[in-house]
């Protein structure tokens, strides 16, 4: 029965958490300070390589 | 590490697999087991012979470039295990067409032959891609050089001899019967080590990082390691029948059993096939078009999105079995909102082309790269689909999930890793451009053809089968007999045949252009090299 206890506990309770950590989530990757952190990241594969870095 | 530690540790490495390979030989009185002992006794021999004539040379300075060297035998891993895999899944096409060219003998046989396929495809093609890439786009996105000198080649070495031991086990029926899974104890043993090295490499790499940011391909990359590393421990946690055999027997029994393999099999599906490959598309395809991705925020969402949802869906594989109902439901309505995060990547991916249609048109390796993430935007519409319970109960045993497979395999992974391939290639040899477009053109038109024959054919045959099977006459009898679906099935078996021969030849053709682009003149040298700001350690 072991089995069957770790199955809903983890699809039960799993669930809420896995669900309030995603939301979470959003909320800081969309707030709004963040946003120019991001958008620089963005440019990053287009810039390296082949350029000297020092 | 310095290089004498890092020395001592390979030697040892090395030496460990060597004993082993040693003790298999002289107890087991399995042919296979023999084999798999000489194979491991041949490999490490040779790991122990480089380290030692590498140990006599005067130590270099530190490098301050990357390394690219690994991802290089990558590469060749990549396409030998591909055209290996594909070669094989045609004579398994051909096979199902006319059975009689099994050979009549039982190492030959569909049944054998078949986890060849889906090993050398999936480990071999795949997993060197994923690998080879991952370690480019960790030393790029970081600035830094990839850490552990030697630990890569182990990681490399190791993991291609697990890819040997499994595709030589199964002609000899050495196989755990898991999808997926099929290689014995101790060729996963093996791989569980191979895959700490790897971990531990990215994220030491990671760690020197010049920049504060990870960037996401990077996540998705860890993803697909993190995970497989906990699917691969969970789903083989099994008792070896005697340390001198290589059968063994699963810890888990009955509907338990089934369960824990599906939950490895669709995360298998979900990491290996789909997250390193989104890892792919978020470096290679914003590079290529030279255009950021469209949304970065939506991409790291989209992370969590997948990450969090594929874990609750292998039950979908289970439907109407002796599971709990309730499982079923819930893995059916979550593969119903997976689409979601799916459909994000993309619009995010397409959208970053936006703008950039005239190099879709110019550049092949960007075409292949557009198509594979439509064919992933269609499997995952497929696959959602296929979830839902009445739909399964057409779809599962017909080839309509084969077809699903390989619009998977055929469209999405193998192209995405052609379009990255044809980019990567260049730059880690430090040449001008592809040998030839034409021929790059010529490989994505007959890889495009074949799959759209591969996964049409199967549309068809999976539909005509599960119609066959659920006609009933007025007093609800079958109204066909199971051997007239088969008949029925011809057809559509030759066209398949044919579909995987074309994709075939194009990759030999992507294959040849490779090497040709490998021979050909090395780029004017440039006033600096692209020098990592962290140096080796
Ligand atoms: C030339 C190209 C290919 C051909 C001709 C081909 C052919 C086949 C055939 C005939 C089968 C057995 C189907 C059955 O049992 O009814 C199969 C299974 C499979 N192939 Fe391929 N294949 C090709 C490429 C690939 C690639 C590139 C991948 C993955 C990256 C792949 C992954 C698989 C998987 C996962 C299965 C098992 C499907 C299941 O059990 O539902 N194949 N293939
Ligand atoms: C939203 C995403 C997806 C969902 C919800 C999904 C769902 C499904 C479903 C319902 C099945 C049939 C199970 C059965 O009847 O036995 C299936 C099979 C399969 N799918 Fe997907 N799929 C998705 C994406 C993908 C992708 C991107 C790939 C990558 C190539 C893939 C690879 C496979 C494989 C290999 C199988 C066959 C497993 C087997 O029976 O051997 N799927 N999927």
């Amino acid at each position: 029965m072991i089995h069957d206890e770790v199955l809903v506990f983890s699809k039960t309770w799993g669930a809420l958490y896995l669900f309030v950590v995603f939301f979470a989530a959003v909320i800081w990757i969309y707030w709004p300070s963040k946003r120019k952190g991001y958008d620089d990241a963005a440019k990053w594969p287009l810039r390296e390589d082949d350029k000297p870095c020092k | 590490m310095t290089k004498i530690t890092e020395n001592i540790t390979a030697l040892i490495c090395s030496l460990l697999v060597l004993i082993t390979g040693a003790i298999v030989v002289l107890y087991t009185s399995e042919t296979g087991f023999l084999l798999h002992g000489w194979l491991m006794i041949f490999f490490s021999a040779w790991a122990v012979l480089t380290v030692v004539r590498r140990m006599n040379r005067p130590l270099e300075p530190k490098s301050l470039e990357y390394n690219d060297e690994v991802i290089k035998w990558g590469v060749l891993g990549c396409l030998f295990w591909g055209i290996i895999g594909f070669t094989v899944g045609d004579v398994l096409a051909w096979q199902l067409a006319y059975p009689d060219l099994n050979g009549d003998l039982p190492w030959t046989n569909f049944g054998r032959i078949r986890p060849i396929h889906t090993t050398a495809v999936i480990f071999g093609f795949a997993g060197n891609a994923l690998m080879s890439t991952s370690f480019y786009v960790v030393q790029r996105t970081s600035r830094a050089r990839l850490a552990g000198g030697y630990l890569g080649w182990l990681v490399f070495g190791g993991y291609n001899l697990f890819v040997l031991l499994a595709v030589t086990g199964y002609p000899l029926g050495i196989t755990q019967g898991r999808e997926y899974a099929e290689p014995e104890w101790y060729a996963d043993i093996l791989l569980l080590i191979v895959w700490l090295g790897y971990f531990w490499i990215y994220m030491r790499t990671l760690a020197r990082r010049t920049e504060p940011h990870i960037y996401v391909a990077n996540w998705y990359y860890l993803a697909f390691i993190v995970v497989i590393a906990m699917l691969h421990i969970v789903n083989n946690l099994v008792v070896p029948f005697g340390l001198e055999y290589t059968k063994s027997y699963s810890l888990f029994s009955g509907v338990q059993d089934a369960m824990t393999q599906w939950w490895y099999g669709h995360n298998a599906a979900g990491f290996f096939l789909t997250a390193g490959f989104l890892g792919m598309v978020y470096y290679f395809l914003p590079k290529a078009a030279n255009r950021p991705i469209y949304s970065y925020r939506m991409s790291i969402v989209g992370f969590w999105g997948i990450t969090f949802l594929y874990l609750w869906v292998g039950s979908h594989h289970l439907h109407y079995t002796a599971l709990p109902d309730w499982v079923q439901i819930l893995g059916m309505t979550m593969s119903v909102i997976l689409i979601v995060p799916s459909w994000a990547s993309v619009f995010n991916a397409i959208l970053t082309l936006n703008g950039a249609w005239d190099k879709v048109r110019t550049d092949p390796a960007i075409r292949f790269m557009m198509v594979a993430v439509l064919f992933y935007g269609l499997t995952t519409f497929e696959g959602s689909f296929m979830a839902i319970k009445p739909v399964n109960s057409l779809s599962h045993y017909t080839d309509w999930t084969i077809g699903h497979v390989h619009a998977g395999a055929l469209g999405w992974v193998a192209f995405i890793t052609f379009g990255s391939m044809y980019k990567m290639v260049p730059w880690i040899w430090k040449r001008d451009g592809v040998y030839s477009i034409r021929l790059e053109a010529w490989h994505f038109w007959l890889a495009l053809t074949g799959t759209f024959i591969y996964v049409g054919a199967m549309w068809n045959s999976g539909i005509t089968q599960s119609l066959m099977w659920q006609t009933y006459d007025g007093e609800g009898n079958f109204l066909y007999s199971f051997m007239d679906s088969v008949d029925a099935m011809h057809g559509y078996y030759i066209a398949r045949a044919i579909g995987g021969l074309l994709y075939l030849i194009g990759a030999l053709i992507g294959a040849y252009n490779i090497y040709m682009t490998v021979q050909g003149p090395r780029k004017a040298p440039q006033q600096s090299n692209n020098l990592p700001v962290a140096a080796g350690e």
